[in-house]
């Protein structure tokens, strides 16, 4: 009896010893919106907020707008907004679509953006906008803001001279391991006009240049129209560091200059 | 008459007398000496065992059993002893007044599972004994000098076992049981590093794997068993030694004791090496092959007055500024912590026994860099320093007994770890504006395993015995880390998930014994093998076998594999002949397979897979044999030929024939040794697997003398290696590190 009871005891052991680094922590992952201001102005006694996750850049922003009176947070029936490049001698705006109410946090309202140039000696921008209250009363105004150069925007041209701006939308932040990878295309029909491409191939090669003439590349899968101008492929990062991938547009079966992204990688 | 009358009665009463006297003697003496009887007998058979040697710790036989497996002895005197007898495993025993019978185990396959001691003392006749080649000699030489047994080399330090062509995870390497995994991923620390052989008591070698209850896998097995405190009185004792020209110096001090009862027993054991540079033949010093060790090894016994008994032993072992000469980069630590405890049951009847329940945890941790290095210049990895760090933590615990079930007696033993890895490696570029790089090589990889294994022997004949071991084991191996997880994902496409795998082996062993003198043995092991955490979850490793860079795969099938042996052994008490054929099969090998997509001219990689089949066949040879008391020879010689048959080329790193020949001359309080160590020339080579070349036979010339000086407490070892001062190298040395030219070593040792 003694001894089933020691063997008992033995087994609680072997099942604890087996167990004991056995709990899986898995990472919370809940993305808490963590907002920068970019600017604000007052147009009749409302404040209207833009605010987005980092500053400004090149390439694709949400842009969360956020309409106050008097400390109170509005709720407006609509927000319509128009980017604008002034450059002086002419003006011309950039890929964008209307802001709807954020799924993140109904406070706001979002759209995406893609600046196809910086802000600065060239020129500057500015966002118009016309907000549409529940009352129907109608605020516009503009906002001016600053956009920074960045690595995630990049053109070229086809032969008849049509241009394709490239967007590196997705993962924001490269980090070492898999990656979903996001490009999104647009065209200029019109100086304010910048549609989606949707009908392109897409060929693309990362590759880690590691110094004195050696590198090599990674597992990938070459981005995919899914609609909307966007692109969707991966990228499997096996380091971090400075990493170049390189992209090829094929637009009905000719295929364009390559251009090519450098950025960074992060380990964690 | 009157005087016949007296006569009569006086020799009536001094009869009597003479009686009484004799009766008292018989019923006061061991009233007067406290002698006990004791029987001993055989555990399996419950028979006693005739002829045991009852033995007290330095080795002087005390008595021996009688006809009916008895022997008498006073326990006041000698309260711990050591029983031996042929066919047996000796054992230790803490007796009393309470203690009737002991029980021992047979070991009837023991020219199997061949048990060496080391420290076994000069002089005794017992031809399975090694010699003591020197106490300060490290393990893995000594491993490299067992015929079966080879060495992967890399420099002067740590040098990787190999049995009978397999190495890392196609064997089984362990201490006291205890599972210890390498923290390098490039596998520079093997863990024979943390066992030094003065703390070493035995060598359990299975070469054919057929232990297959206690090792959970089928596969070749060494366990290295430490020497655990002893019930003996007193003891110290200490070592130093020097060697020119590599200005190799040690010192070593070891010490024993326990008190009056003899129930609480102490032994520490604590060392100190370093090395330069050593030199190869003609004079050619082979830089970066330094090393500095300390190591440290404390163990208590208590044994309770029931006879069982608790063991708590720990092993600390730190080394500095290790050179790897064949490598990219060198060790600038490596530390162990390995502890362990362990409940001894003493022997029981009932049909559940317990023999021995152990629990045991370790660390091992492992930086390496290459600042010492010429990175702009090398071929691999140019421009940029790549400074590695890894540890692997284990948790574990080893149950075994005997049970008795439907009339029928079998040996069990339960096993269960749990084992945690991580590795990185940073890339400094030594050019400006190169971003530094980081590769994860492990991140919190987890190996779990709990296994059940069985023991049944069985008595065919008088001559013919039987013996069957079958085990199940549990294992699972994942990743705790998502981001680490996606890696693979990207590579396979596959969504990751902890790969879990039951695993079954088996083996069926045979021994005949042809008679007192020959016997002949076979086995046949069946083993599947789980890939391993750097084969399934390993992460730009780099290999410098074939110098590409490897991924694992977590999808890899189970590799199995089928093992036959044959043995021949012919044994006197002086001498003693051995020969050993084996051939093993392997099917779903698992090895690198070519990264096409992301390899370059400068970075190749390969992904682990199931290839196809292997084999590995090969023989032994051994003879010792003591001609006279003056004159001993031990001859060791080993064959192996390994293909892999998807490919049709030999698998990489295999020792040609190689074996050494020693001759020891006895006289007086002086011993002396001369040795020939020999290899053939090597011309089998994987010439797509591995980047690996011919090498050209050799053969050295070692030459020993040993003198015991004041009665034995001093002795003084004086030792010329490679006498001939050769410039050669072995085929398992990566890189073609050549071995030692002419050295000269001297070593002293006092006992207190």
């Amino acid at each position: 009896m003694n001894m089933l009871k020691v063997c008992g005891r033995i087994a609680a052991i072997a099942a604890l010893v087996f167990t004991a680094v056995s709990c899986n922590t898995t990472n919370d992952s809940n993305p808490k919106l963590d907002l920068i201001p970019i600017n604000s102005v007052t147009v009749d006694g409302y404040t209207i907020s833009l605010e987005s996750v980092k500053e400004l850049e090149t390439g694709s922003n949400d842009l969360f707008w956020k309409i106050e009176q008097d400390g109170e947070i509005m709720t407006p029936q609509s927000v319509s907004i128009n980017p604008i490049m002034d450059m002086g001698d002419m003006m011309h705006s950039t890929p964008y679509n209307q802001p709807e109410k954020a799924k993140e946090d109904d406070r706001y309202f979002k759209n995406m953006a893609v600046f196809i140039m910086p802000g600065g000696m060239m020129g500057s921008w500015s966002i118009s906008f016309e907000i549409t209250l529940q009352n129907d009363e109608v605020i516009s105004g503009e906002m001016p803001i600053e956009v920074a150069s960045s690595w995630r925007l990049t053109s070229v041209r086809d032969d008849n001279d049509n241009i394709y701006f490239i967007t590196w939308h997705a993962p924001k932040t490269p980090v070492v391991g898999g990656n979903d990878l996001t490009f999104m295309v647009h065209t200029r029909e019109s100086m304010m006009n910048f549609p989606a491409v949707e009908d392109l191939e897409m060929e693309i090669y990362p590759y880690m240049d590691m110094g004195g003439g050696s590198g090599h590349s990674t597992d990938f899968t070459n981005p995919k129209a899914s609609g909307d101008g966007l692109y969707e492929g991966s990228i499997n990062y096996s380091m971090s560091g400075t990493w170049t991938t390189s992209v090829n547009l094929i637009a009905e079966n000719d295929t364009l200059p390559e251009v090519v992204f450098e950025y960074s990688v992060r380990a964690e | 008459m009157r005087r016949c009358e007296i006569g009569l009665s006086a020799k009536i009463e001094i009869m009597k007398k003479l009686i009484y006297f004799i009766a008292f003697i018989i019923w006061a003496e061991p009233m007067l000496a406290q002698e006990i009887s004791i029987q001993v007998l055989d555990r399996a058979t419950q028979q006693p065992v005739v002829q045991a040697h009852v033995k007290d710790h330095s080795e002087k036989v005390l008595t021996v059993t009688d006809a009916d497996g008895y022997f008498t002895i006073d326990p006041e005197q000698n309260p711990h002893v050591f029983i031996s007898a042929v066919g047996f495993s000796t054992i230790e025993i803490h007796l009393n007044s309470d203690t009737k019978i002991v029980y021992l185990n047979p070991q009837v396959f023991r020219d199997k599972t061949e048990l060496i001691v080391v420290a076994n003392p000069e002089g005794q006749e017992n031809v399975h004994a090694y010699h003591q080649r020197s106490s300060t000699q490290n393990m893995d030489q000594f491993l490299d000098n067992i015929d079966g047994i080879s060495t992967n080399k890399r420099g002067a330090f740590a040098w990787e076992p190999v049995i009978r062509g397999q190495s890392d995870q196609r064997m089984n390497l362990t201490i006291d049981g205890m599972q210890v995994f390498k923290a390098c991923v490039d596998k520079m620390d093997p863990i024979t590093s943390y066992v030094e052989t003065k703390n070493l008591s035995k060598l359990d070698i299975d070469k054919s794997g057929s232990g297959v209850a206690q090792n959970g896998s089928g596969r070749s097995s060494v366990d290295l068993i430490t020497q655990q405190a002893e019930s003996t009185p007193f003891s110290m004792e200490v070592n130093s030694a020097y060697r020119y020209p590599d200005h190799f110096r040690t010192f070593n001090l070891t010490g024993n004791t326990s008190d009056a009862s003899g129930r609480n027993a102490v032994r520490f054991s604590g060392s100190y090496k370093k090395a330069e540079d050593f030199t190869a033949g003609n004079d050619r010093i082979i830089n970066n092959t330094q090393y500095e060790k300390f190591n440290l090894n404390v163990s208590y016994k208590h044994t309770f007055a029931s006879e069982h008994s608790i063991e708590a032993n720990y092993i600390t072992d730190k080394a500095y500024d290790v050179g790897y000469p064949a490598l990219l980069m060198d060790a600038t630590k490596a530390l162990a912590d390995i502890g362990q405890i362990r409940f001894n049951f003493a022997p029981s009847d009932g049909n559940l026994q317990f023999q021995k329940i152990q629990l045991y945890a370790n660390t091992i941790r492992h930086w390496m860099d290459d600042e010492d290095r010429d990175v702009a210049n090398r071929e691999v990895m140019r421009g940029m320093h790549m400074p590695m760090y890894g540890t692997t933590t284990t948790f574990g615990t080893r149950v075994n007994g005997r049970a008795n079930l439907f009339d029928h007696s079998f040996d069990w033993f339960l096993n269960g770890f749990s084992s945690n890895a991580f590795g990185d490696m940073e890339m400094i570029s030594i050019y400006s504006g190169i971003e530094d790089m980081y590769i994860y090589n492990l991140d919190d990889v987890q190996t779990r395993n709990l296994g059940l294994g069985l023991k049944h022997q069985f008595q065919l004949s008088k001559s013919v015995l039987m013996k069957v071991e079958e085990s199940l084991n549990y294992k699972s191996l994942g990743t705790g880390s998502d981001r680490y997880a996606s890696f693979f994902e990207g590579a396979y496409g596959r969504e990751v998930e902890t790969q879990q795998k039951f695993l079954l082996s088996g083996s069926l062993s045979t021994l005949w014994m042809v008679n007192d003198r020959w016997s002949l043995s076979g086995n046949l092991v069946y083993s599947e093998r789980m890939g391993n955490h750097m084969e399934l979850f390993g992460h730009y490793v780099y290999n410098y076998t074939d110098g590409f860079f490897y991924d694992g795969n977590p999808w890899l099938d189970t590799e199995r594999s089928f093992n036959t042996d044959i043995n021949v052994t012919f044994e006197t008490v002086k001498h003693s002949f051995t020969f050993s054929l084996f051939h093993k099969q392997y099917f779903n090998y698992i090895d690198g397979v070519l990264a096409e997509d992301v390899s370059s001219i400068d970075f190749q990689f390969k992904r682990y897979a199931n290839v196809g089949n292997a084999t590995i066949s090969g023989g032994e040879l051994r003879m010792l044999n003591n001609f006279s008391h003056v004159f001993s020879l031990e001859n060791r010689v080993s064959y192996l030929y390994a293909q892999n048959q998807t490919l049709g080329e030999p698998l990489p790193l295999i020792s040609p024939l190689k074996g050494n020949s020693m001759l020891h001359i006895h006289h007086k309080k002086n011993m002396w040794m001369g040795e020939v160590e020999w290899a053939a020339a090597q011309n089998r080579i994987a010439e797509t697997m591995s980047t690996e070349d011919r090498t050209n036979a050799y053969a050295i010339l070692n030459a020993t003398w040993e003198r015991n000086w004041l009665n034995g407490s001093l002795t003084s070892i004086l030792s010329i290696n490679n006498l001939l001062d050769n410039y050669y190298h072995t085929h398992t040395s990566i890189g073609n590190i050549p071995e030692a030219g002419r050295n000269v070593m001297v070593s002293v040792s006092y006992n207190f």
